[in-house]
């Protein structure tokens, strides 16, 4: 039955509409995973000369394990962002003779297969097989290596349960944040030591070899949860509907733009009520923080502007990028409804242009407050802002229109290469090159604010033509209409 | 209104969609039937203007549908959920098309009240999005987005096919009532012999792509139909 089950998985993964496309994205991906469990086990063996390397005349080992307890906690960290439940759609077995605790075991075996539960043994379990067994003998050595297993299987199972708990009910989600922050900030400032308890835990492990145990009673704990919890909820409609009554929204200033402002209110509740675009959204808000690393003090020292113009690039441009790239691939799902509504395709890409204009703007303002740093960084931000709104949202807009990849938005947007094509990659060439087209000549010409004064321009310039531009990118968009109108039917 | 010129689309080299002439008037109401791949969607789609033809053309108001947008003005269509904008309470969903097609919300708000019989409690202030509605009552959130509009040329694809008896006798009404009402053309596709005979003064026969009958409603229509489709 397992066979068969993880048979109609490998069918489900290769089959699907998005696999076949997006070989060579998966194969880039592939590569990218061997290489990072390359580095990890590389690190794993060199862990050892690390350790003594760093902390001279200290046992590597007792190093090591006051590290421990952090790498868990923030595994559970990145497990709880990143981590994907597993899912196997199940609804045709459940009326088949499946039992029901064959698909809850298929269900939590499965998920182990992945690249969270692999990363600490590989980091770890060749230290522990050569230096703690050089110092403290075999049996603490397996010991560790058993509890490493042990603590790993915990987390994943843990972190699954959660998740699950938390599609039922979200203050789980914030519960286990407190929890973490709680942990972490008692740790930072000084309440108690998490470095102390986790020598302590781990030296103990070593001391008392069958005490790995515990750890294999606690990861047996987790997945027993996960399996009663399952096996309660094992019903489609317990699963992931949540019951809260919608309410709906009314943009009242948005009003007064006639058509246009209708669409806008339309892609802003597509923004707010689907998941992927919205984690988009927040991390276009997130990547305002971008600016403490762009405008550090040493370049703000040296009139390093150029390097900041970069900054303020992505700040203000990340929504037109990220939003930009499925401008109407967002839409799939209900392409065919607009394409036959009561709407010019000029009035649709116009307004398309004045979503993205608007967000833009927004975090511009919002980005204003490095001029507290310095006020130069305005002018650099206006300048980045302009070339931004102006150039920048034609471009997006120009390979949006070559974007044929229906998009699911309910899905998560993290490790989701749904939707990503070659158009994607081109894109991003593009909207590296041209300023640096725009911006070198004058720069090495004239000076770094010739440069950023060319931007500006430039931006201001295009904005000015921006109705041209829609003219364009009409005609550009009716000539693929039924490119797109056909790719987004295929879901 | 509407006529169709020698139209031809093809899918891996065999014509789905193969018909020569056609001309439709206002005030009919016209009934496609035929077995599943006869080609009726794609006929739609073709008349909305959401697939290339490879062939031929489809005039609405005299003009080619293909590169005309003028059609939308007076054309509602719903062919399936792809028509319906899932992150949308009912309620925004009208008032969307609504504000696509010039009428203000106490409007539309005049107009659902009419339509709280179709809807039978369970579509409006239920506090569900779109996609969250059950099949049947997706289905009628379409069919009165399309009402809602002030048209001439009303597109309905299997229209009774999700919907309860209830439903399908009341929307047989609406049709029948909005055809005395306002003469404009109304194009439906159905398996139901019965239901499309009663509501449709023409009836359109389709087998792979080709149109192999063209009927005046009477009294031998339905025995006609029945025969054809008889093993």
């Amino acid at each position: 039955m397992f066979a068969t089950l993880l048979s109609h998985q490998w069918k489900s993964f290769w089959r699907s509409a998005t696999a076949g496309k997006g070989l060579v994205v998966q194969i880039f991906m592939g590569f990218l995973a061997l290489y990072l469990l390359g580095v990890a086990l590389g690190l794993g063996f060199m862990l050892r000369t690390l350790l003594s390397k760093s902390f001279p005349g200290k046992d590597p080992t007792a190093v090591l394990t006051g590290f421990l307890l952090y790498y868990y906690l923030f595994d559970m960290l990145m497990r709880f962002l990143l981590q994907e439940l597993p899912t196997l759609s199940i609804q045709p077995y459940l009326i088949l003779p499946v039992g029901r605790p064959t698909l809850i075991r298929f269900l939590n075996i499965r998920s182990l297969f992945q690249f969270f539960n692999l990363l600490p043994l590989l980091l770890f379990v060749p230290f522990a097989l050569t230096a703690t067994r050089a110092a403290y003998g075999p049996a603490a050595s397996g010991s560790l290596v058993a509890s490493l297993v042990g603590l790993t299987l915990f987390n994943h199972f843990l972190i699954l349960y959660i998740k699950r708990k938390m599609i039922v009910n979200g203050w789980w989600m914030a519960g286990f944040l407190l929890v973490l922050a709680v942990l972490g900030l008692s740790d930072y400032f000084g309440l108690f030591s998490l470095s102390v308890l986790s020598s302590r835990l781990f030296m103990g492990i070593l001391a008392h070899p069958w005490s790995w145990v515990l750890t294999a009673l606690m990861a047996g704990w987790a997945f027993y949860n996960n399996y009663v919890f399952l096996y309660k909820n094992l019903f489609l409609e317990d699963i992931g509907i949540k019951s809260r009554r919608r309410q709906g929204a009314d943009y009242a200033f948005l009003d007064r733009f006639g058509t246009i402002g209708e669409m806008i209110s339309l892609d802003v509740k597509l923004i707010l009520r689907n998941k992927r675009p919205r984690s988009l959204v927040m991390l276009s808000v997130a990547f305002l923080m971008y600016g403490f690393i762009f405008y550090k003090p040493e370049s703000l020292a040296h009139g390093e502007w150029g390097l900041m113009l970069m900054g303020g690039f992505i700040i203000t441009g990340i929504f037109i990028s990220n939003y930009g790239q499925f401008l109407f691939a967002w839409q799939s799902s209900h392409f065919d409804g607009m394409m036959s509504a009561n709407l010019q395709v000029r009035t649709y890409i116009k307004s398309k242009f004045l979503l993205l204009t608007a967000v833009s703007s927004i975090l511009f303002l919002l980005s204003s407050f490095y001029g507290l740093l310095n006020w130069k960084l305005l002018l650099v931000q206006l300048a980045a802002y302009l070339y931004n709104i102006g150039v920048n949202t034609v471009i997006v807009a120009y390979f949006g229109t070559r974007n044929y990849k229906a998009i699911d938005i309910g899905r998560g947007a993290t490790f989701n290469y749904q939707g990503l094509g070659a158009a994607q990659w081109i894109y991003s060439l593009v909207v590296l090159v041209i300023p640096l087209v725009i911006y070198l000549p004058f720069s090495l010409l004239i000076g770094k604010w010739a440069g950023i004064l060319a931007i500006g321009i430039a931006g201001g310039i295009s904005l000015l033509l921006q109705d041209f531009w829609t003219g364009l990118i009409t005609r550009e968009f009716l000539k693929r209409k039924y490119l797109l109108l056909q790719g987004f039917r295929e879901k | 209104m509407i006529t169709v010129n020698n139209i031809g689309k093809a899918y891996g080299g065999e014509l789905v969609v193969d018909i020569e002439a056609l001309d439709i008037q206002p005030g009919e109401t016209v009934g496609l039937v035929g077995n599943n791949g006869a080609g009726k969607t794609t006929f739609f789609r073709l008349l909305l203007d959401l697939i290339r033809a490879d062939r031929g053309e489809i005039l609405s108001g005299g003009r080619n549908v293909a590169g005309s947008e003028e059609w939308k003005r007076y054309t509602a269509a719903y062919l399936d959920e792809g028509f319906l904008i899932g992150y949308l309470t009912p309620e925004e969903y009208f008032y969307f098309v609504g504000k696509l097609n010039n009428r203000s919300r106490a409007d539309v708000d005049e107009f659902l009240q009419t339509f709280a019989p179709f809807f039978d409690g369970a579509v409006l202030k239920s506090g569900k999005y779109i996609r969250d509605l059950s099949k049947g009552n997706q289905f009628k959130v379409g069919i009165a987005a399309c009402l809602l509009q002030d048209t001439q040329v009303l597109i309905l694809d299997e229209p009774f096919a999700n919907l309860d008896p209830t439903t399908q006798m009341r929307l047989i009404g609406m049709l029948r009532d909005i055809q005395t009402q306002r003469r404009m053309v109304v194009l439906i596709s159905s398996h139901d012999l019965n239901h499309i005979t009663g509501v449709c003064s023409r009836i359109l026969l389709m087998e792979k792509g080709k149109l192999i009958k063209d009927l005046r409603t009477n009294s031998e229509t339905l025995h006609e139909l029945e025969a054809y489709f008889k093993v």
